[in-house]
């Protein structure tokens, strides 16, 4: 396991976040946990570490309202069972919900933090 | 299954975990090559963090968390119930009896009053009921059919004649009884029902001049009388002198129109009725006419409309007055318009006060039984302040406790409704014959349907919310006082002041309750010494009584038999009179055309030959001569009938003395006076030969005799429906046996209907009063026993917690007799206080008795003095064992003890 040179370096994850980026991450295909939890780290090169204790509670809960479903399901190269998450159609109108939402923050932190810049990209 | 459900979402929670793990040792072990599996392992744990606590975090998504606190709640309730057995048993048991009774008594209440038919949309049904003059009045057959014809409120109406004993004679068996059902036509469409088989009645089997006649099977009767054998359609079924024809099978769910009548036999009304007397204005034979309200039409909206008919109706039939009272107005006729979801409500007018009062008798066992509980809780919660005022301490909060304790008394009460709902669903049954009186044809079912269920939920709320949150309350407001004060109590078991008055309040409570149902059974019981001591003016004791019909032909409605059907009729009975008197065994024997106490209320309207303008309603029965010495009726002048009085003889009569008091003239000489009966054509006057002594006529409780007059059977005779015999002590069996084959062998026709004892008969007609009486006596005495426990066990505490005061005292010198007293004192106080609250309150509730009472008032003052003395009599019984202990306290141990 590879932690980024600086600890410093890592960020928080904003509250609701997370579930953003597991539904994002599904959006791929099936997952399992750690796949899931992998992906987000290489994909933020390991900027985004991914506590265990937020993902799998995470995973239930998104289980739980229904935005995923989950199975016990052998890959071709192993021989044992994962637990492979998938994206619902109501986990898939949840994603979009989640990244507007998203964006609109992201627009309003840019627009306070880089006013200049704002008007260009809008 | 929650149990499973939860398991496995805690395994599936594991294995991923593990899989997780598993995963991130190889991927340790690729990267690091190095590493042991072992060491691989352990970095993967380290890895992954707080595995345990991740694993609860995930699992805990999936729960409801108050649920789970409440789950907690429910193994600590569980864990103290089991730590005190006694106490535990003790308020099950209690609650169960209180819960158990009111499920029970309810689900009686529930069928014979609330239960729904079940037929489409029930609640449209209504009851039509004319009045006169604010009384229920019969429908008669050409009002009804012009009702039916004209109304447009209803989206249809029927009537039903029900025959509880209904003469049929199925296929290769000899005529028997069936409970049958006459009925219009249109009485299954109106219903809305399917059959089981073949097909229901409709209006065209009910024309008036059809050949054949179609009959409908009832599923029970199908399935056990008939094997439910499918053949059974086209089948013939002799009904009456008619012959029908078996058409269908009613459906299972559907037993009969009105609670607990569950029929064998549905025929249609005008191919079996004379038209005489379906066309007579005089003549009742409905038992009761329904209706299904049209969509839209409220009841009262067709009470109106059928009102308005009704009153038309009357009117164009110009009645004439009745002798002595005010002429009839247009508006002395009406029609009530009730619910009739439940069916016909002959039950519920019987029963549905009674039942009701027996209702409010086991509520009120549930609040003792509660209270009981709530006060024992109390008890023990003062025992275990020390545990709350740690557990307060250590930061639990007041609601957190107060559920505590709420959950505790769910948990007691749940048990308890466990086990009263086993005890009322097998108890119902014995508790319906306790209710129904034996002579009525009827078979209460009783389900734990939802109704009953919620009932029961419903008492068990009661008993948590008494129990339980009382307690609570109490018991965390105590403990809030704080910490200090919480463990001083536990050290020196003074006793949280406040939660021991609320202690005793609830003792006085059960007290006062039982008081009401302990000064209910004295009245009743006063009530049923009196009936016991009435004189019923005859002597019922060793009288079997057979109720038989004559089922030969008789003359059709309106028209009365020819001389020579008379002669026939007169020397039949005299024969079968002759030989049931020569049965061993039989003291005398006689047969009559009513009887006594049949229920039965017919006489003819009777005047002097001199005064034919005086006719009055008086009483009538046409007996064979051995009557009264069979019944035991004493002749106080002149004679009674002998043999010798027969058709050609002169015409005789014996009347009794209210005939004599009311309606002759004071001192004048009965005997000899020549009386006319208005029956039919025949105005022949009779002459009385001899008085009988007042007797009751239906009922003990009935206040005065009615005039009454009986004629020899063998000069009028008219159809017998009853045989009485007198009986030497243990031959009972042996008579009716032989007083059968007596019948069979004079005539086919004669049928048995009942055989029961004039005793038997007697005590019917004050069942209900007994039925209330065995309820409040037996509720009574369990209540006063919870309550009786109650004060036990607050005297019996108080007593622990004052055992060192008591040894001081008696170490300075107090007597052990002053000790006693002090404990039977505070006893007795409790009971004064018991009683200040009980007897305004048993005031107010003996009213709903009253109308069961006779011979006494509801005040009573010998079953009130009664009530008041068993009370303080059962609170010093319960207060004398503790007040030995007091007395017999050592001093030395008492003061070694702390």
């Amino acid at each position: 396991m590879t932690t980024p040179s600086n600890p410093n370096d890592r960020v928080e994850l904003l509250q609701g976040t997370l579930d953003m980026l597991i539904l994002r991450t599904l959006l791929f295909g099936p997952a399992h946990g750690h796949q899931i939890a992998k992906h987000i780290r290489q994909a933020t090169e390991d900027v985004l570490q991914v506590e265990h204790g937020s993902l799998y509670p995470a995973l239930h809960r998104l289980e739980k309202k229904g935005w995923l479903t989950a199975n016990w399901e052998t890959p071709k190269d192993r021989n044992r069972e994962f637990k492979y998450y998938r994206l619902t159609p109501a986990g898939r109108a949840q994603l979009d919900i989640e990244e507007s939402k998203w964006k609109q923050l992201a627009q309003a932190i840019s627009r306070v933090m880089w006013p200049a810049t704002t008007g260009e990209e809008g | 299954m929650k149990m499973f459900w939860k398991k496995r979402r805690e395994s599936d929670v594991d294995r991923e975990i593990q899989a997780h793990l598993d995963l991130e040792a190889e991927e340790q072990q690729q990267e690091n090559a190095g590493l042991s599996q072992a060491d691989a392992r352990a970095a993967a744990r380290r890895a992954f963090g707080n595995a345990t606590l991740i694993r609860e975090d995930t699992r805990a998504v999936w729960r409801w968390a108050a649920w789970d606190s409440f789950e907690q709640d429910v193994r600590y309730a569980l864990r103290s119930a089991r730590k005190s057995p006694a106490f535990t048993a003790m308020a099950v048991v209690s609650l169960a009896l209180g819960i158990g009774a009111t499920t029970g008594v309810f689900s009686i209440f529930n069928a014979v009053a609330l239960r729904p038919l079940d037929v489409r949309n029930p609640e449209e049904l209504v009851l039509i009921q004319p009045t006169f003059r604010g009384n229920r009045f019969p429908l008669f057959h050409p009002l009804f059919e012009e009702m039916q014809a004209t109304q447009q409120s209803l989206a249809g109406m029927f009537a039903v004649s029900d025959e509880p004993y209904f003469k049929a004679a199925f296929e290769q068996s000899a005529p028997g009884y069936v409970r049958g059902s006459l009925v219009t036509g249109n009485y299954f469409e109106v219903l809305g029902l399917r059959p089981a088989l073949g097909r229901l009645l409709t209006p065209a089997d009910d024309e008036a001049g059809s050949k054949g006649c179609a009959a409908v099977i009832g599923y029970s009767y199908w399935i056990h009388q008939m094997r439910g054998d499918p053949g059974v359609l086209g089948k013939p079924v002799g009904v009456r002198e008619r012959v029908c024809t078996i058409v269908g099978v009613a459906p299972a769910s559907f037993a009969g129109h009105q609670a607990g009548l569950v029929l064998d036999l549905w025929v249609p009304m005008r191919p079996l009725l004379d038209p005489k007397l379906l066309a007579s204005r005089s003549m009742a034979f409905y038992s009761g006419v329904m209706g299904r309200l049209k969509p839209g039409i409220s009841r009262a909206q067709a009470e109106v409309e059928l009102t308005a008919i009704y009153q038309r109706m009357q009117a164009e039939e110009k009645p004439s007055p009745i002798p002595g009272e005010p002429p009839i107005k247009r508006r002395d006729n009406g029609i009530t318009v009730t619910p009739g979801a439940q069916g016909l409500d002959r039950l519920r007018r019987d029963l549905g006060q009674p039942l009701l009062i027996a209702l409010a008798v086991v509520v009120v066992v549930l609040l003792i039984a509660s209270v009981n509980v709530a006060s024992l809780m109390l008890a023990r919660g003062a025992a275990r302040t020390t545990e709350f005022a740690t557990r307060l301490a250590l930061g639990a909060g007041r609601a957190r406790l107060m559920r505590q304790l709420m959950v505790e008394g769910l948990v007691l009460a749940g048990f308890g409704a466990a086990l009263g709902i086993l005890l009322a669903y097998t108890g119902a049954p014995a508790l319906a014959r306790l209710v129904i009186p034996a002579d009525m044809a009827i078979r209460l079912e009783t389900p734990l349907d939802p109704r009953v269920l919620g009932m029961a939920t419903g008492s068990t709320m009661l008993v948590v919310l008494l129990a339980g949150l009382l307690p609570a309350f109490r018991l965390s407001a105590g403990g809030s006082t704080g910490l200090h004060a919480g463990m001083a109590i536990a050290g020196r078991s003074t006793g949280s002041r406040s939660s021991q008055r609320t202690t005793r309040a609830l003792v006085a409570v059960q007290l006062a309750l039982s008081l009401v149902l302990v000064t209910a059974a004295g009245l009743l019981l006063r009530t049923m010494l009196h009936v016991l001591r009435v004189d019923p003016g005859f002597q019922a004791a060793q009288v079997v009584l057979m109720h038989i019909q004559d089922t030969s032909p008789s003359a059709k409605f309106g028209e009365t038999d020819g001389p020579d059907e008379k002669a026939r009729r007169a020397a039949l009975y005299a024969n079968l009179d002759r030989k049931l008197n020569s049965v061993a065994g039989v003291q005398s024997a006689s047969l009559s055309w009513l009887g006594l106490f049949g229920g039965s209320y017919v006489g003819l309207n009777v005047h002097a030959v001199e005064n034919p303008e005086g006719k009055r309603f008086t009483l009538v029965d046409y007996v064979t001569p051995r009557y009264f010495e069979t019944t035991g009726m004493q002749l106080t002048h002149g004679r009674g009938f002998g043999d010798g009085d027969t058709e050609g003889a002169l015409r005789v009569a014996v009347v009794n003395e209210a005939f004599v008091r009311e309606r002759l003239a004071a001192g004048s000489e009965p005997v000899g006076r020549r009386m006319v009966m208005t029956y039919a054509n025949d105005l022949r006057p009779w002459t009385v030969v001899g008085v009988v002594r007042d007797s009751k006529y239906n009922n003990l409780k009935e206040k005065k005799s009615e005039p009454m007059m009986w004629v020899p059977l063998a000069q009028a005779p008219f159809k017998v429906t009853s045989a009485s015999l007198r009986v030497r002590p243990g031959t009972q069996t042996a008579v009716i046996e032989e007083a059968r084959a007596a019948m069979m062998s004079v005539s086919p026709h004669l049928m048995v209907r009942r055989v029961t004892t004039l005793q038997a008969q007697v005590d019917q007609s004050t069942a209900r009063e007994r039925m209330l009486l065995s309820l409040a006596a037996g509720f009574g005495g369990i209540a006063i026993l919870l309550a009786a426990v109650g004060l036990y066990g607050i005297l019996a505490y108080a007593v622990a917690r004052r055992t060192r005061e008591i040894g001081v005292r008696l170490a300075l010198g107090a007597q052990r007799a002053a000790v006693l007293r002090s404990v039977l004192r505070e006893a007795l106080l409790l009971a004064c206080a018991g009683m200040l609250l009980g007897i305004p309150l048993a005031l107010a509730s003996v009213r709903v008795i009253k109308s069961f009472l006779f011979g006494v008032t509801e005040y009573d003052v010998v079953a009130w003095v009664g009530a008041v003395v068993v009370l303080a009599g059962i609170a010093l019984l319960a207060a004398f064992g503790p007040a030995r202990r007091a007395a017999g306290v050592d001093p030395v141990i008492a003061l070694r003890y702390e």
